[in-house]
């Protein structure tokens, strides 16, 4: 390696400055925009309100009737469904401590929801009579209407033009202090990428080359000798019986073990080819190289947002001091870092759990909250261990897409291990099939299934072959 | 149902008034700000010598008040250790030795102000604490806790064969160049502790805090995750050894004399109060430990002796202290933090029932 790791650490430690202060832009023109309409619809509320309070026999009847309406039933049935639930529950609990009066409880049950259905229908006639009755004075169209709703109209807009113009000031001061900072960042970034490359080299579009790759445990030979690449943008399946060592291999590559001996290239965010031994455990992640857990490892102390703001931990760029006082700068990142976790959530389909502690949740979420913290370390390659373990048929299809879904957006590669023959097929473009630490195939899904020696080494010849 | 205003409503629904609601939500917002309640704290610990002036509390209040913040300083510390890294540590008096020993040496023998003996504390402790937490990065559990124990020991007798008793003249105690006395040493200890807690709180919700959380749950997660452990052990460490060391300084300070072979402040007990207190309070709630500590150390001094049956007979304070903890573990792990949160949930719920309930009268009524 010709480029010391400080200097890498730095590089990228710029460029995430950089993004971040690009992020930061958005966020605070953002801010101006929404402040405009929040400022914009309090004064036309305001007028309106005033508007009706004078004249109540202008109100709109449909919309008044639909409103209050909805809003009503909707406060009913939510009362409705929360009773439901209390009583369900002490009925839950009458059965545990006595089960022979299950039949009871039920009915008691049933009879409540029939109770619920009727009481709903007889307050929905009274509430459609009791609104009619009341709004039953207001006129439907009058001139005079029609024109105090145009000049609320006039005002509004002269309104937002003067808001508009207030905040567009503002958005040029910050554009034009941001666009500085960012000048200045990709001045300082761009020097720091010019000094000189290391010697190691990839053959064009590898990013991942495994080569003579062994790890000895004792005497068990857990991975012997094994070899593959990884293409740039594919999506690879590494498979084989259990005990093969496809996990061995994988805490190799992101150096939980550290590789007895052989050669791992990587191709890092800053288009520089390293060797992966020479990193430390916790710094792979800065590479570009982020991976899931086989038995999730998901923090459950905390909520599910933290979860992904930990994954965002090396973006912190914070020091200790500021993050003991609380500065101004800490704010600054924690905000576009949580901005940054929500998009994630929001594209994982988990924003309506963000809240929500990780202990306790079901399965298959944990399994999505795994992923979407790769997702946070803006990833090279991300590094799945089995993600469709214990998952139903439909979440692994859902699964499926989602792999796809991600190579296609972040444009990063993904390898991963996998038990489920048909996910495999259906979404790898490459298979690498071994087997007790040894390279049986490697080749597309096609060839992989016809290859007589996989065939093997999964259905066997005899018995003892076969590890399952 | 009579509460049916059709008009009135729907302005409300559809063009609600958004100001009236923001005021008030303001002064909460204010009055739940972590930097408002350590303001309020502040100034109502502050008033404390004030009153004892005016009559109201007794000089022995404030004493005791002040003696339960300089451990309360301790177990700030080892709540961020045990609650928020999941190390177990049982050597906290060693390193309150390292900062009252330091006052005598730095303060009485050399005469220097208090700013010196501060920075030197905290200097020390430091290089401490990198040590220790070096260690816990080999050992985990159980063994990290007799390991520690054992050098809190090696520490104290350290400490005993150096100089068996040592003593803070009053004279000799300079803040700034300015001779201070018992009630500006309670005033310095009393900022000091609110400072080191809001410190603690705003570490707790950095990224500091999170990491300390994630390697506390997972190791292996939060290393893929690009958190190096051995940097936040040490943190840890270091952190709670500062502090330790520091209440050590304030304690010499407030106490002023010590025979270091009788002292209980030096031996085990002192880890394991605090470990307690900890426990009583909650280890992932600062307010609580505080609790917790007054519950140990400030109880008996301060509301209890007041009480003749506790001034007759002490040895049941102890009793009910255990009893306490054997309870609080029972039912609440999370300590009175938990506790007091399980109760405000309560009755949020209670709340919540009753206003759906009477919501329900009015559906029938018609």
């Amino acid at each position: 390696m010709a480029r010391s790791d400080r200097a890498y650490r730095k590089l990228v430690r710029k460029k995430t400055i950089l993004s971040a202060e690009r992020e930061y832009k958005d966020i605070l023109l953002r801010d101006c925009e929404n402040e405009v309409q929040r400022k914009t619809d309090d004064y036309r509320a305001r007028l309106m309100r005033e508007l009706y309070t004078a004249h109540p026999e202008w109100i709109p009847v449909e919309e008044a009737e639909k409103a209050v309406y909805e809003n009503r039933m909707m406060q009913f049935d939510s009362d409705m469904a929360f009773t439901m639930k209390q009583a369900s529950n002490r009925a839950a609990k009458v059965i545990s401590k006595t089960p022979t009066s299950a039949p009871q409880e039920e009915q008691k049950l049933q009879q409540l929801q029939e109770e619920q259905t009727a009481l709903r229908e007889s307050y929905s006639r009274w509430l459609t009579e009791e609104i009619h009755r009341q709004l039953s004075d207001v006129s439907v169209t009058s001139p005079e209407r029609d024109k105090a709703l145009a000049d609320i109209e006039t005002a509004v807009k002269a309104f937002r033009a003067e808001q508009e113009k207030m905040a567009g000031a503002q958005m040029e001061k910050i554009r034009r202090a941001e666009d500085a900072k960012i000048q200045k960042l990709t001045v300082s970034l761009e020097r720091a990428q010019t000094s000189p490359t290391g010697k190691l080299t990839l053959p064009e579009g590898v990013v991942l080359r495994v080569q003579d790759l062994c790890m000895y445990f004792g005497g068990v030979h857990a991975v012997d000798g094994l070899s593959f690449d990884v293409k740039k943008g594919e999506i690879f399946g590494l498979i084989g019986p259990n005990g093969a060592g496809k996990t061995t291999v994988f805490n190799c590559i992101t150096q939980f073990y550290k590789p007895t001996s052989g050669t791992l290239l990587f191709e890092n965010k800053a288009g520089e080819v390293i060797s992966l031994p020479e990193e430390k455990v916790h710094d792979v992640v800065l590479q570009g190289i982020v991976r899931t857990f086989q038995n999730v490892e998901v923090i459950r102390e905390v909520s599910v947002l933290d979860n992904l703001l930990i994954a965002g931990h090396r973006q912190f760029t914070a020091g200790i001091g500021t993050q003991a006082l609380h500065l101004p700068a800490l704010k600054k990142q924690e905000r576009i870092i949580r901005e940054k976790a929500l998009r994630v959530l929001d594209f994982m389909g988990l924003t309506e759990c963000k809240d929500w502690y990780a202990a306790g949740l079901p399965y298959g979420i944990l399994k999505k909250i795994e992923i979407a913290r790769t997702l946070m370390c803006d990833p090279q390659l991300i590094i799945l261990d089995e993600p469709a373990a214990g998952l139903n048929d439909t979440e692994t299809l859902e699964l499926a897409d989602l792999i796809r879904r991600i190579r296609d957006t972040i444009g990063c590669t993904i390898l991963l291990v996998e038990h489920d023959m048909g996910l495999v097929m259906n979404i790898c473009q490459t298979i690498c099939a071994i087997s007790f630490g040894k390279l049986l195939a490697i080749g597309t899904p096609e060839e992989i299934q016809k290859d007589p020696q996989v065939q093997k080494a999964y259905l066997g010849e005899s018995d003892e072959e076969v590890e399952k | 149902m009579t509460d049916l205003n059709v008009k009135q409503e729907y302005l409300r629904l559809t063009y609600g008034d958004s100001q009236k609601v923001d005021s008030g939500k303001k002064v909460g917002k204010l009055l739940s700000a972590p930097l408002t309640q350590y303001l309020i704290f502040l100034v109502v610990l502050g008033a404390f010598p004030l009153l004892a002036q005016l009559g109201v509390l007794t000089s022995s209040f404030v004493f005791a008040i002040g003696n339960t913040m300089i451990y309360a300083i301790m177990a700030i510390g080892f709540c961020l250790l045990m609650g928020y890294s999941g190390l177990a540590s049982l050597g906290t008096a060693g390193f309150v030795g390292i900062g009252a020993y330091i006052a005598y040496y730095f303060m009485q023998t050399y005469g220097a102000p208090f700013g010196v003996a501060f920075i030197v504390t905290v200097l020390v402790s430091l290089v401490s604490g990198v040590l220790v937490g070096f260690i816990s990065l080999r050992i985990e559990g159980i063994y990290l806790a007799i390991l520690t124990l054992g050098l809190s020991e090696i520490l104290r007798n350290t400490f005993i064969s150096l100089k068996s008793t040592i003593k803070l003249d009053m004279s000799k105690v300079r803040l700034f160049g300015v001779k201070i006395g018992e009630e500006q040493v309670y005033l310095l200890i009393l900022v000091l502790f609110v400072l080191l807690l809001w410190i603690t709180s705003n570490l707790i919700r950095s990224p500091i805090g999170r990491a300390l959380l994630s390697v506390k749950n997972s190791t292996s997660a939060a290393q893929a995750m690009g958190i190096n452990l051995m940097k936040y052990r040490v943190l840890a460490f270091v952190i709670s050894t500062v502090f330790a060391a520091i209440s050590g300084l304030m304690y010499m300070m407030l106490l002023r004399n010590m025979t270091t072979s009788t002292s209980t402040l030096l031996s085990m007990a002192t880890s394991l109060n605090i470990l307690g207190a900890v426990v009583i309070g909650g280890a992932k709630s600062l307010w609580g430990t505080t609790f917790g500590v007054f519950i140990i150390y400030g109880l008996q001094s301060t509301l209890l002796s007041k009480i003749p049956f506790f001034v007759e007979n002490p040895a049941f304070i102890t009793m009910i202290t255990g009893l306490l903890i054997i309870l609080i573990v029972m039912f609440y792990p999370g300590g009175i933090a938990q506790m007091v949160g399980n109760l405000v949930q309560k009755r949020r719920t209670a709340k919540f029932v009753t206003k759906v309930e009477r919501r329900m009268d009015s559906y029938g009524q018609k």
